[in-house]
């Protein structure tokens, strides 16, 4: 199992923390719930459904035992490896080097037990996330640093895998390298509470929930029928809509950005607390969103893109980094824009039109599109009602496109696209054809540069 | 072999070194931008015998099903349908001619430029230091026609830089190539 290659740091491997398979069974109890769904709890009565759902429950807590007992991480080098599985033994080697960014995650049950769920992002298609569940939070937040550490172009690991414990008792967690020389934090900015709720009660599902209860309502009152069913899933329906405002609010509550030497530092959560820990030379793009109705108080919302992308499409957004200001005025979003990619003013961007006869493709949204260069990166504004502004810095740009389809060539128009890692990129937009291939060598000479200087 | 390729293409390098402002006056063409420091390279013609059987394979398959349900049932609408099979196979056709034609890649000091696509135009800038890895693949009907496809990847999932229709020494030379020069000017993210 053991491969050949590790020779000077063979640090024994550690376990989980000891509760993990409690919390993890905690956890497929809502699963089980929910798939059994109201219809099953009215059919077979309440007995049996408490029946049902503790022998799954006996089962699932079975199962997270079995995986807590063979599952196993040590870090090996510059590597942190993950062994895991019973029948299907699989050992993860996440080469440190592409982490992405660190995330210390405090679901509620894990709050009330001391405990914390680490997740990497690193580069790389597939299942690039791997989350060790459960941990104590000295453990977590040791580990954490100690994997930036080694992350850091600061080549110490046959030092640090030395100075890692020897003889560990399986079963037990001991604090695991001696703690990181505690880096300066300074605060950079936090949202106010009232502000987030105000800024989430401001979008189309929080407007329209009130016309929806008095459509639901109405109806009741007229077809009078109250069963037990049609009103529980009529409530599970209405929360469903309503889910996205309120999971934003528990989720960025308390919202506090922070940065040291190198790294940013989000902290964030009601029920669970999330401290996100992204290297500032891992910031791949910034997009600033100004959604239709936030626009009455002058808000934004600012957006970062890191490379590490995990799951589907329905994990979009959920799991990722990516929050850098859930709601904020503009002087705020400066602020923290300039934190984040020194130089760039985002009030002060030089953005260009397309030319006039862009507008019979966009007749409306002409004068919102645009594409400017500043000295550090490429910028490109988009978006009629939520106006969207894409700053991607010259250093992350992948590759360079020009796209043009057959409207655009009638009109002598063309897309130039800069393409980055684990985010859309940016797109200018139907820009002259001239000046689209002006703009391209533009990208491809400043990336290339961007790459040399550092 | 790579030293001697990139000799003639220096002024490329400078061009694309030089500042970014200086690079606005030049001849620019719907399809060929910067035409006097880079040299496509068109595909083999070959390709057009690949995509054309891949063709063939599809149409010969709808049209016998049409024909069947035709002779069986009897009804305009299937010989209708073979009738427009027809006509969209011939659209094809020429498509297929004049985009093969269209597609071809040049490779600069620094980037690999590959184009395509005639209803929607495409140009892709790929830097060397950009790669990730590089694929190179041989279909069953590619292999018959002695071709290979060489596939740049980058850490982007949107970078598009496929080059079909390569002769294999040709695909193994810039295979071997834009690995070398991957692994000269490669950097992490």
């Amino acid at each position: 199992m053991e491969p050949s290659s590790v020779v000077v740091s063979a640090e024994p491997r550690r376990r989980l923390h000891p509760l993990s398979p409690l919390l993890h069974s905690a956890k497929s109890l809502v699963v089980i719930v929910a798939a059994l769904s109201w219809s099953t709890l009215s059919r077979v009565g309440l007995g049996r459904f408490s029946l049902l759902v503790l022998v799954l429950l006996m089962g699932a807590a079975a199962l997270s035992v079995i995986s807590w007992f063979n599952t196993g991480y040590h870090v090996v080098g510059r590597e942190l490896r993950i062994h895991e599985g019973l029948l299907w033994r699989r050992t993860r080697a996440i080469p440190l080097e592409r982490l992405q960014a660190v995330e210390v995650v405090r679901p509620l049950l894990a709050q009330l037990t001391g405990l914390a769920e680490l997740r990497l992002e690193v580069v790389g298609g597939g299942k690039a996330e791997a989350p060790l569940a459960y941990v104590s939070v000295a453990d977590a937040v040791a580990l954490r640093d100690r994997l930036l550490q080694l992350a850091g172009r600061a080549p110490v690991p046959a030092e640090a895998a030395a100075r890692a414990p020897e003889g560990v008792e399986p079963g037990t967690v001991p604090v695991v390298a001696p703690p990181v020389a505690a880096v300066p934090q300074r605060p950079l900015h936090a949202v106010s509470n009232r502000d987030l709720i105000v800024s989430q009660l401001l979008t189309p599902q929080a407007l329209f929930l009130p016309f929806g209860l008095a459509f639901v309502v109405a109806q009741f009152l007229y077809e009078a029928s109250y069963g037990f069913i049609a009103i529980a899933s009529t409530l599970t329906a209405m929360a469903g809509v309503i889910l996205q405002p309120a999971r934003r609010v528990l989720e960025d509550w308390n919202f506090r950005l922070a940065r040291d030497a190198a790294a940013l530092r989000a902290r964030h959560g009601l029920l669970e607390t999330r401290a996100q820990t992204v290297p500032l030379d891992r910031v791949q793009a910034v997009t600033a969103v100004w959604p239709l109705l936030w626009r009455v108080r002058g808000w934004l919302r600012l957006r970062l893109d890191v490379a590490g992308y995990s799951g589907g499409p329905e994990q979009e957004g959920r799991n990722r980094p990516d929050r850098l200001l859930p709601v904020g005025d503009l002087s705020t979003a400066r602020a923290v824009v300039l934190e984040v990619l020194p130089g760039v003013d985002l009030a002060a961007l030089p953005f260009g039109a397309p030319p006039r006869r862009a507008r019979w493709k966009h007749p409306l949204a002409r004068a919102v599109l645009g594409a400017g260069l500043t000295p550090e990166v490429f910028a490109v504004r988009s978006g009629l009602l939520a106006r969207q502004v894409s700053v991607v810095p010259y250093a992350r740009i992948q590759s360079v496109r020009v796209v043009q389809g057959p409207i655009q060539r009638r009109l002598r128009l063309a897309t130039v696209h800069a393409d980055t890692a684990g985010s859309p990129g940016a797109a200018a937009v139907d820009r002259d054809l001239a000046e689209a291939w002006e703009l391209a060598a533009e990208l491809t000479a400043r990336a290339r540069a961007a790459r040399l200087a550092r | 072999m790579s030293e001697e390729r990139a000799t003639p293409e220096r002024g490329a390098e400078e061009r694309a070194a030089e500042p970014p402002r200086a690079a606005g006056e030049r001849g620019i063409t719907a399809l060929e931008p910067w035409p006097e420091t880079v040299r496509w390279q068109a595909v083999s013609r070959d390709l057009i015998w690949v995509e054309l059987l891949q063709l063939g394979i599809l149409v010969v398959v709808v049209l016998a099903g049409l024909g069947i349900g035709w002779a069986v049932s009897g009804h305009w609408l299937f010989g209708f349908g073979l009738a427009v099979t027809l006509l969209l196979t011939l659209w094809r056709v020429s498509a297929i001619v004049r985009a093969v034609r269209a597609w071809g890649y040049a490779e600069r000091d620094n980037d690999l430029l590959v184009r395509h696509g005639l209803l929607v135009r495409r140009l892709s800038i790929v830097p060397y230091a950009r790669m990730q890895f590089v694929d190179v693949s041989a279909g069953p009907l590619e292999r018959v026609f002695n071709l290979a496809t060489v596939q740049l990847h980058t850490a982007a999932a949107a970078s598009d830089a496929r080059v079909p229709g390569l002769r294999p020494a040709e695909a193994a030379r810039l295979r071997d190539r834009l690995t070398a020069l991957g692994e000269d000017r490669a950097e992490g993210l």
